[in-house]
């Protein structure tokens, strides 16, 4: 909190620094993009996939149709929902725990994530054919959610950052078990399916939602970041920032909106993959500052990064099975959070 | 596997002290897949199924009448569903089943032992556990659950006869070449048949080759570039059964592969692939007559 008094007083943070970061981070991004697809449970011919990627397809450099199949529909695709669902849960993290002056806010331990699944869930058994229903409901659900939890966090003495991670707690439970009686209305092959689902797995890189929740990212980081000078007075306290002009209302409604609709978006593609909304803004923030103008953008891109890495790991390591992403995301980012609360 | 081994010693105990109270009882000892030793009378006339191919097994050995009890799974054949119901194989009532006094409850894999086991064990019920790896396994089940309900005779004779279709299976398609395949237990996410599955020997058996049959577990998650890279010349979708149509379609990786290219994507009760009973035996020859339909054409 002293950080970003710090830093706001001296207003040395300037768009241009902003800039630089999220150059630097973009290039490691797509660094990132490319390593990653050159690796997977098929070996392919690291050079001429490296050249036909970097060609965007248009050259297929000597590789074989089934080559550039495994390449560009299945590995790519997939390497890109791991962007979107990291950047999407990271920025939404960021911004709850700036409007929320709190830490530990974040999509998975608020119950948010649990929410966009119900609707998920709710949306495959009632309008299972129907696929566009999935991220509506899936952002209906995260919406419902967060109002719920901000409701329930709010005391006479305002929000407490304990009451606030309480009032997460019981929503998450409850949801949980909403979850589960979810489950018994569904025949045997999709609970399966649901039980990989719900701890976060990348494997079903949709097509046709594909582009969805890339744009909802990239447009949701955006609208967030440009809040940013808001969110940061709001660190001072609701009333501080409203006699400094923030137009308090104004900036919880559009946090909230686009958060759910970032988890929502990522919980209807990939299911709930935890963590990331954690322990990825603590290092935005740690390694940049608490300016969120820095720190959500970059936020954004770091779980990018994050995420990718991680479902790398989870379709490599015991390939050619796989596992589900949410678990190495857990399994790294446990122990980092850790690290990071005992070093402060 | 410590598990085994600790539950299997702990049943040693109980089993001696319980035999030794009630001997002369006609309790005998057997063994079940999980390598526990039950006592059970000579003759078990009350039996509860907690799964469908358990459930057709002891119909198919003529002994549905000892049955008091199964899961809302249990749908074949139709008696069956007129049987009370315990719950699904996953979540059993266990106060059910104790009011339903069974002198015996038939369990599908070792994984739903510890839950219960002890607490039926106060109640005098024992846990029998079948898992079959192989279409040997299911014969092996037939004839044990044929002894326990004091159906030797016909338990022998259906596994007789269903050894005997089996081998007129394997014979037909012996001289032909093997069709590599892909098993596609669900598509999003991409599931198959491993290495310990028992359908994994079905397709060995019906002159079919896995391109999944060295992978480690039963039911393993598959990378979807690896089944695209291993270009299977036939699919096989376990679907129409009593799971639905749910698993109908290729997997999207796979649309491309010589296999759906070629038409050669083949539709097969899935009861007759997922349930290792006496049915697998018609999953054998369905999908031998899928995969090589000149072999059988008298």
């Amino acid at each position: 909190m002293t950080t970003a008094l710090l830093s706001i007083r001296q207003g040395r943070v300037t768009l241009r620094k902003t800039m630089v970061w999220c150059a630097a981070l973009i290039v490691a991004l797509l660094l990132t993009v490319l390593i990653a697809a050159l690796i997977g449970s098929e070996k392919l011919p690291t050079n001429a996939s490296a050249c036909s990627i970097l060609s965007v397809g248009m050259n297929p450099c000597g590789l074989t149709r089934d080559q550039l199949d495994i390449l560009f529909q299945i590995r790519l695709p997939r390497i890109l929902l791991a962007a979107a669902v990291g950047g999407s849960l990271a920025t939404a993290g960021a911004s709850y725990q700036a409007l929320l002056r709190n830490p530990l806010a974040e999509p998975y331990l608020l119950g948010v994530s649990n929410g966009a699944a119900v609707g998920t869930m709710l949306a495959l058994v009632f309008f299972g054919t129907f696929e566009w229903s999935r991220p509506f409901m899936a952002f209906v659900g995260s919406l419902l959610a967060t109002f719920a939890v901000y409701r329930l966090g709010r005391g006479r003495v305002g929000a407490t950052p304990e009451r606030l991670i309480l009032a997460g707690v019981i929503v998450t439970t409850l949801l949980s078990s909403v979850i589960v009686f979810v489950t018994t209305l569904m025949d045997a092959t999709r609970i399966r399916s649901f039980t990989f689902w719900l701890l976060g797995d990348l494997s079903g890189a949709n097509r046709r939602l594909l582009p969805l929740t890339i744009s909802v990212a990239v447009i949701g980081t955006v609208i967030l970041t440009l809040n940013a000078r808001s969110l940061n007075l709001l660190m001072l306290g609701e009333r501080d920032a409203f006699d400094l002009g923030v137009e308090v209302s104004r900036v919880r409604i559009t946090v909230f909106l686009v958060a759910s609709l970032l988890v929502g978006s990522s919980v209807a593609s990939s299911g709930s993959v935890g963590y990331v909304g954690l322990v990825v803004p603590h290092l935005a923030r740690l390694s940049l500052g608490s300016d969120n103008r820095i720190s959500i953008p970059s936020a954004a891109i770091l779980g990018a990064l994050f995420v990718i890495i991680a479902d790398t790991v989870a379709r490599t390591i015991i390939a050619p099975r796989e596992l589900p992403v949410g678990a190495i995301t857990a399994l790294i980012g446990a122990p980092l959070f850790i690290y990071l609360l005992k070093r402060d | 596997m410590t598990t085994c081994l600790l539950l299997s010693s702990l049943s040693c105990s109980t089993r001696q002290s319980q035999s030794e109270s009630s001997a002369g009882a006609g309790l005998r000892q057997i063994v079940d897949d999980a390598g526990r030793h039950i006592s059970i009378p000579a003759k078990v006339g009350r039996v509860v199924s907690l799964a469908p191919n358990l459930t057709e097994i002891l119909f198919a050995v003529g002994a549905g009448n000892t049955l008091v009890g199964d899961t809302t799974y249990c749908d074949y054949p139709a008696e069956a569903k007129g049987i009370e119901k315990v719950g699904d194989t996953l979540h059993p009532s266990l106060e059910r089943i104790i009011a339903l006094s069974p002198q015996l409850v038939l369990v599908s894999t070792a994984s739903q032992l510890e839950v219960f086991t002890e607490q039926l064990k106060a109640h005098n019920i024992e846990v029998f556990v079948t898992d079959p790896k192989d279409l040997e396994g299911v014969f092996r089940s037939v004839t044990q659950i044929g002894d326990i309900v004091g159906k030797t005779s016909e338990a022998k004779s259906l596994v007789d006869k269903l050894r005997e279709r089996a081998a007129n299976v394997e014979s037909a398609v012996r001289p032909l070449p093997r069709v590599r395949l892909f098993y596609q237990l669900s598509a999003e996410p991409l599931y198959t048949a491993g290495h310990d599955s028992f359908v994994t020997d079905l397709i060995n058996r019906a002159g079919g080759e896995s391109v999944t049959a060295s992978v480690p577990g039963a039911w393993p998650k598959y990378s979807a570039e690896s089944a695209l890279a291993a270009k299977p010349d036939a699919i096989i979708l376990p679907t129409g059964g009593s799971m639905g149509e749910g698993n109908s379609m290729v997997a999207e990786a796979l649309r491309n592969s010589p296999a759906a290219q070629r038409g050669r994507v083949y539709k097969i009760n899935d009861d007759h692939l997922v349930r290792p009973g006496p049915r697998a035996v018609d999953g054998l020859e369905e999908m031998a007559k899928a995969l090589h339909p000149d072999a059988f054409q008298q």
